[in-house]
């Protein structure tokens, strides 16, 4: 075993984020939709398919159209060389930030040179829950948590971190107005992967913002998961199909092959906590996280949170102390959408993108979710800065490859 | 010629609701109106908006969703040349010749020729829309009169021309009857034809008399309702259903074309009251209100017929109509009270009309009571109604005040308009002899079969019960020819017990030991309703008297009758029209093959009173969906597709939507119309006789406690968000339990069809003995609607179900489940089977994690 290395991200993209059952995407086998992504970020990327090691795939349901280790069969439809290996990983929504840290913990170990991590949910296409929903019933009834409605765990966080209808709703038309900003402003031009449907149209937008939201309209909405809650569709991430893909390389790699460094992995954390308020998980993650890479959030710049919902969002950003200017500056999965899968390689990816193009004098950002059954997972990514020259001289070219 | 593709030009409420009908009857569809001047950018956006408010109407216009494409959209300027296409083209444009004049010119340049053009006109009569056309055009037009809304309004009027071929009669009259579904009733070409002329005078008098009398509108519709034998709304109810505004234009069309003897043109008044109230914008129930509407708080408010001021709305209470429940229509009228002498009055002068007439606007008087009875829902048509009453009885009556006898009537005096000779129902003929009311082919009543025979068995009854009423209860079993049988439900509701359940066993007994003589079995009722499932009333006072083996009975018998059916060998083919809800619903599962009429409202909506299907329904309907290739694989998604169905009380809005709920087979016939229905059953019946494959039993793998566990959870989210009420909760957990197959299914366990009867019983039971089922009965038997329990928060739905089962009849205590599984349901070949799952000695040994909560 060789001495650690230094992981780096180097590549992000996405495919379009589009609305489960009526959106464009709704008609897309769920791995021809992230081999499309993934061939994306090879092509994006330029980083040569015969040096990828291994494909983690996140999947939150990895049954039906994304079972039969669907990684494997992407490694197919992507064209990548069949020694290219395939995993899926679930860990619900934490899936495919989980795929960067499985691939992160490799590449630090030499194992791996470079690893594609992606994430896809048809949401459409395998409904949450799968197919063949069979709870362990003895089980349900002594930790009904465990089993819990997200709703139902968004109201409870609602009740018992004192997070109200209004400053839901406040939180959500920010979510909305950031993305309809960074979409005018073409923020998301880069990221995004057009994604050819069977009928052969051409998407390359996303399905689910409202940018026309207003406080009246998401006042007048009846909740979706309690009578006397306060948790609407308003405030909830819309269900959707999406898929996106991180390119997690050595930094010795991403040198030698003239890759584009966005960020390099710093430090990352999973935790456990109360399932019946399982929106809270980012709280003790980053912290974890914040924790192992030796930081505090005064040295973060960006912070991507996934929007489960508005009520756990508030209330982790409060727990946090996570700076308004900080939080989603391109808006969240309230507006963008949670295919949950995807998720987690969109936020980390995301993140390190931002963070990429950060001014500040922060060094950090912080990707994080919570995920059912009670988990939270963080990533904690650092500028990147290349070595000095002095140090390794002429080993790889010194402007990464744009 | 066939009509294969038809268009509709003018996309009105008439227009766009017979374009409708015609999509229901599977025909492609050309819907045109003009090009909207308003909207530049898209031309063809009147007729596209006309499809957008067919698919929002309610009661539906379309029968399934998916026919609003058989429906093109198109405008008659672009579009036009899409009629060379078109076999039949029907004209719905505004009521006015000139208008009309003009689009059968352009129609005429752009048909093929031969094909059928017909005007939907309502007051024009048809040699004046034929004024100034091309002889082709006269040859091929004809006027196809359908009444409002034309999906469910069952009368055509077909009014054709010395101009037409018999051939081309002949195709718009097949066309209307056997594709369309319509009651065709060929009329002469007189102003207002049929229905109209004599609906319209019907309502005038009905109007006039109930004000000269000063009645309240709930007094007048109280008598002219149900006690004539009309629809409930009555008289005032009516007109707001029409439209007050709609009557001037109706009244104004006749007055323009009616001599000035005639009898309406002598009642026709207007009322400075109801002219305010169409002013006001009170036109009925499309407007603000009319002669009935809510106020703010909306409370039922009526109108002062009066002074036109509005008032609480109050029920009136009639001797007459009581008197008319206990012994008809004579009772009605022979009450001597203002209800009494309005309803004589309203009547009297509506037959005597009605007889004047008769001759003069239709070929014989059966076509003017089948107008009346399928364009205005009469129960009986005038000259039924006469004969009712006796014409002798009229004819007195009448002369006791003074009225001049009309001639038909005169010549029917010591005789009756219809009689019955041979077994055949003949009417009277303008000359005073009769003549045989024909049928179309392949059209067989009931009617006409119970006119002509007696039944081969009955045990029709009706029987008082102290505190409940009469209740109508049993069955008849009727021979239709050909050795089929056909078992009518005689029951209030055409409701199920244990008499009807007699009356089918029995019927297949005939047909097993009659030595060949009966060969089928076809299962019918021509009234309203094929069933509304079991009597309720007799479960009710069973579990009032704590006699809950009478329903156990019940549920067993319901079980092995209609698994005999199921299963016998000999084609059970059931005919159902309306409602066929509950145990009705369980019987079309149970059928061999279902001949169902288009509007035919199935649904297992035993969940509304707080219980399952447990005559073998959720077995059945679970049958069909694990069998069904569209669902995923997996033992869940048949049970969840079924406990969705089922748990929700889903009811069918026509016989197509039957087949997506798989209610009825895809393979079940449909029959557009209604009359053709116990044909189309014994046509099918005697053509399954040849080769009828028995029923094999199905055995499943179903996934147990762990899925009902999905269920439950599934109904805990509804639970919480106020969409389940508290005792949903319990009776979806009873159905969970039976469609997951119980607590000993799961995989590699083989759940046989009988076991699942065995579990509904046993369910079925447990609800049976919780009160909160006898509550939802006891509001359904009174108000005809559910109850709901009130909302209930902060109380885990698991608490619920801890509670029924410990308050609730103990399943436990049920032998046959046990019984019958241990007989019956068999676990794949393996070597061990104890120590799967969790049984009861590991459950103690699992420790689940301690979460501290918050």
């Amino acid at each position: 075993m060789t001495e650690s290395k230094k992981v780096v991200i180097a590549g992000y993209v996405r495919s379009p984020f589009t609305p489960a059952g009526k959106g464009e995407l709704a008609s897309v086998r769920p791995d021809d939709l992230v081999a499309q992504t993934v061939s994306g970020l090879v092509e994006k990327t330029g980083v040569d398919p015969k040096l990828i090691d291994d494909l983690k795939l996140g999947c939150a349901m990895p049954e039906g159209e994304q079972g039969l280790n669907m990684a494997r069969l992407v490694v197919f439809e992507a064209g990548l060389p069949e020694e290219v290996g395939g995993v899926t990983i679930n860990r619900f929504c934490g899936s495919s930030m989980q795929a960067i840290h499985d691939a992160a913990g490799a590449v630090s170990m030499g194992m791996s040179d470079a690893v594609i991590c992606a994430g896809v949910e048809s949401m459409t296409r395998v409904p949450m829950g799968g197919f063949n929903p069979q709870p362990n019933p003895e089980l349900y009834k002594a930790v009904p948590g465990a089993y819990m409605g997200m709703g139902e765990t968004a109201e409870n966080v609602a009740d018992k971190y004192k997070v109200t209808r209004k400053e839901q709703e406040e939180f959500s038309l920010k979510s909305q107005f950031k993305a309809a900003a960074a979409k005018k402003e073409g923020r998301f031009d880069n990221e995004i992967v057009p994604i050819k449907t069977p009928s052969g149209k051409i998407v390359s937008e996303d399905g689910c913002p409202r940018p026309d939201s207003t406080a009246e309209g998401l006042a007048k909405l009846k909740t979706a998961f309690k009578s006397d809650g306060s948790v609407t569709a308003g405030t909830s991430s819309p269900v959707t199909d999406g898929a996106a893909a991180v390119l997690v390389c050595s930094e010795e790699f991403a040198l030698k092959h003239g890759l584009e460094i966005l960020a390099e992995v710093k430090s990352f954390a999973v935790t456990g906590l109360d399932p019946t308020i399982m929106g809270m998980g980012p709280v003790p993650s980053t912290l974890k996280a914040m924790d192992k890479a030796g930081i505090t959030m005064d040295d973060v710049a960006v912070v991507e949170m996934n929007e489960a919902f508005a009520s756990q969002s508030i209330a982790s950003q409060r727990e946090l102390g996570i700076p308004e200017e900080k939080l989603n500056k391109d808006g969240g999965a309230i507006a963008l959408g949670h295919p949950l899968g995807a998720s987690g390689a969109r936020i980390t990816g995301k993140a390190a993108q931002l963070l990429h193009d950060d001014k500040s004098e922060s060094e950090y950002a912080v990707s994080t979710m919570c995920i059912g059954q009670g988990q939270g997972i963080a990533t904690v990514l650092k500028k990147y800065t290349p070595p000095a020259p002095s140090k390794k001289p002429a080993a790889a070219p010194a402007t990464p490859k744009q | 010629m066939t009509i294969k593709k038809a268009a509709v030009i003018g996309a009105g409420v008439m227009g766009a609701g017979i374009a409708a009908q015609l999509a229901n009857a599977g025909i492609e569809v050309e819907l045109l109106d003009r090009v909207d001047p308003k909207n530049p950018d898209n031309r063809s956006a009147i007729a596209e908006g006309a499809i957008a408010k067919l698919l929002k109407n309610k009661p539906a216009s379309f029968m399934h969703k998916k026919f609003a494409k058989r429906v093109r959209p198109g405008n008659t300027e672009d579009d036009i040349a899409r009629l060379k296409d078109c076999d039949i083209i029907i004209e719905a444009v505004f009521e006015d010749p000139k208008v009309k004049h003009d689009i059968f010119k352009k129609i005429d340049a752009n048909r093929k020729p031969g094909a059928v053009v017909a005007s939907n006109t309502s007051t024009i009569p048809l040699h004046d829309l034929l004024d100034g056309q091309s002889d082709a055009l006269k040859k091929d037009f004809v006027i196809t009169h359908f009444f409002n809304p034309p999906r469910y309004m069952r009368l055509l009027e077909l009014i054709t021309s010395q101009h037409n071929s018999q051939e081309t009669i002949d195709t718009v009259t097949r066309f209307m009857d056997e594709t369309v579904g319509k009651g065709v009733v060929h009329c002469h070409d007189t102003p207002g034809f049929i229905a109209n002329r004599i609906g319209t005078f019907w309502i005038q008098c009905s109007i006039n008399e109930a004000i000269d009398r000063d009645l309240t509108v709930e007094e007048a519709d109280a008598i002219v309702g149900k006690p004539m034998g009309v629809p409930k709304t009555g008289i005032f109810g009516l007109v707001d259903l029409v439209g007050l505004d709609l009557m001037p234009h109706i009244s104004a069309s006749l007055l323009s074309k009616l001599p000035p003897e005639d009898g309406y043109v002598k009642i026709e008044k207007t009322y400075p009251v109801i002219e305010k109230m169409i002013a006001d914008g009170y036109t009925g129930r499309k407007g603000k209100g009319g002669f009935y509407r809510l106020n703010d708080k909306r409370e039922k408010m009526a109108v002062d017929l009066k002074t036109g001021a509005v008032r609480p709305s109050k029920k009136a209470k009639m001797q007459a109509a009581e008197n008319s429940k206990k012994s008809g229509i004579k009772a009605l009228v022979e009450t001597k009270d203002k209800g009494g002498d309005y309803a004589w009055a309203v009547l009297k002068q509506t037959l005597a009309y009605t007889a004047e007439h008769a001759h003069e606007i239709a070929a014989d008087i059966n076509a003017v009571d089948e107008a009346m009875k399928l364009g205005y829902n009469w129960e009986k048509g005038p000259f039924e109604l006469i004969d009712a009453l006796g014409v002798d009885y009229v004819i007195k009556r009448m002369k006791q005040d003074g009225d001049k006898i009309p001639d038909l009537l005169q010549k029917a005096a010591g005789k009756s308009f219809y009689k019955v000779d041979n077994g055949k129902l003949h009417c009277m003929n303008a000359a005073g002899g009769y003549d045989e009311v024909k049928r179309p082919e392949g059209v067989l009543l009931l009617s006409d079969i119970k006119r002509g025979s007696k039944p081969l068995a009955s045990n029709a009854r009706t029987i008082k019960i102290p505190g409940v009423g009469k209740m109508d209860m049993g069955a008849r079993i009727w021979d239709i020819g050909d050795g089929v049988l056909c078992v009518e439900f005689a029951s209030t509701g055409n409701s199920l017990e244990f008499l009807t359940m007699k009356m089918l066993n029995k019927a297949a007994d005939m047909i097993e030991n009659g030595n060949g003589k009966y060969k089928a079995m076809v299962i019918h009722n021509e009234g309203e309703n094929f069933s509304v499932g079991a009597n309720l009333k007799l479960a009710s006072m069973a579990v009032k008297a704590k006699q809950y083996w009478i329903v156990d009975k019940l549920l067993n018998k319901g079980q092995e009758t209609l698994k005999r059916l199921k299963y016998a060998k000999f084609p059970v083919v059931s005919a159902p029209s309306g409602m066929a809800l509950g145990g009705g619903c369980e019987i079309l599962l149970h059928s061999h093959h279902v001949q169902a009429h288009a509007e035919t409202y199935a649904g297992l909506v035993e969940a509304g009173v707080g219980l399952l299907p447990a005559w073998g329904g959720t077995t059945e309907l679970l049958t069909r969906a694990t069998q069904n290739p569209k669902l995923p694989k997996g033992p869940m998604p048949p049970v969840a597709t079924v406990f969705e169905t089922i748990s929700t009380a889903k009811v069918a809005t026509s016989a197509f939507e039957a087949k997506d709920l798989m209610y009825l087979r895809q393979s079940d016939g449909v029959t557009m119309n209604k009359a053709r229905l116990l044909s189309d059953a014994k046509t099918k019946a005697l053509e399954m006789v040849k080769d009828l494959k028995p029923e094999l039993p199905h055995d499943m793998v179903l996934p147990g406690p762990s899925g009902a566990a999905a269920l439950n959870m599934a109904v805990d989210g509804f639970f919480l968000k106020g969409a389940a009420t508290s005792y949903d909760v319990v009776v979806s957990d009873k159905m969970a339990k039976v469609m997951t197959g119980g607590d000993k299914a799961g995989p590699g366990i083989i759940i046989t069809q009988d076991y699942l009867r065995s579990l509904e019983r046993e369910n079925f039971m447990a609800l049976v003995h919780d009160k909160r089922t006898l509550a939802r009965i006891d509001k359904m038997i009174t108000t005809n609607k559910p109850l709901r329990e009130p909302p209930m928060t902060g109380v885990p739905a698991q608490k619920l179900r801890d509670d029924a089962d410990k308050k609730g009849f103990v399943a436990r205590a049920f032998a046959p489940v046990k019984n019958v599984f241990n007989k019956v349901c068999h676990r794949k070949p393996s070597n061990d089977n104890k120590n799967k799952g969790l049984t009861k000695d590991t459950k103690a040994k699992v420790n689940w994690p301690n979460i501290k909560k918050g």
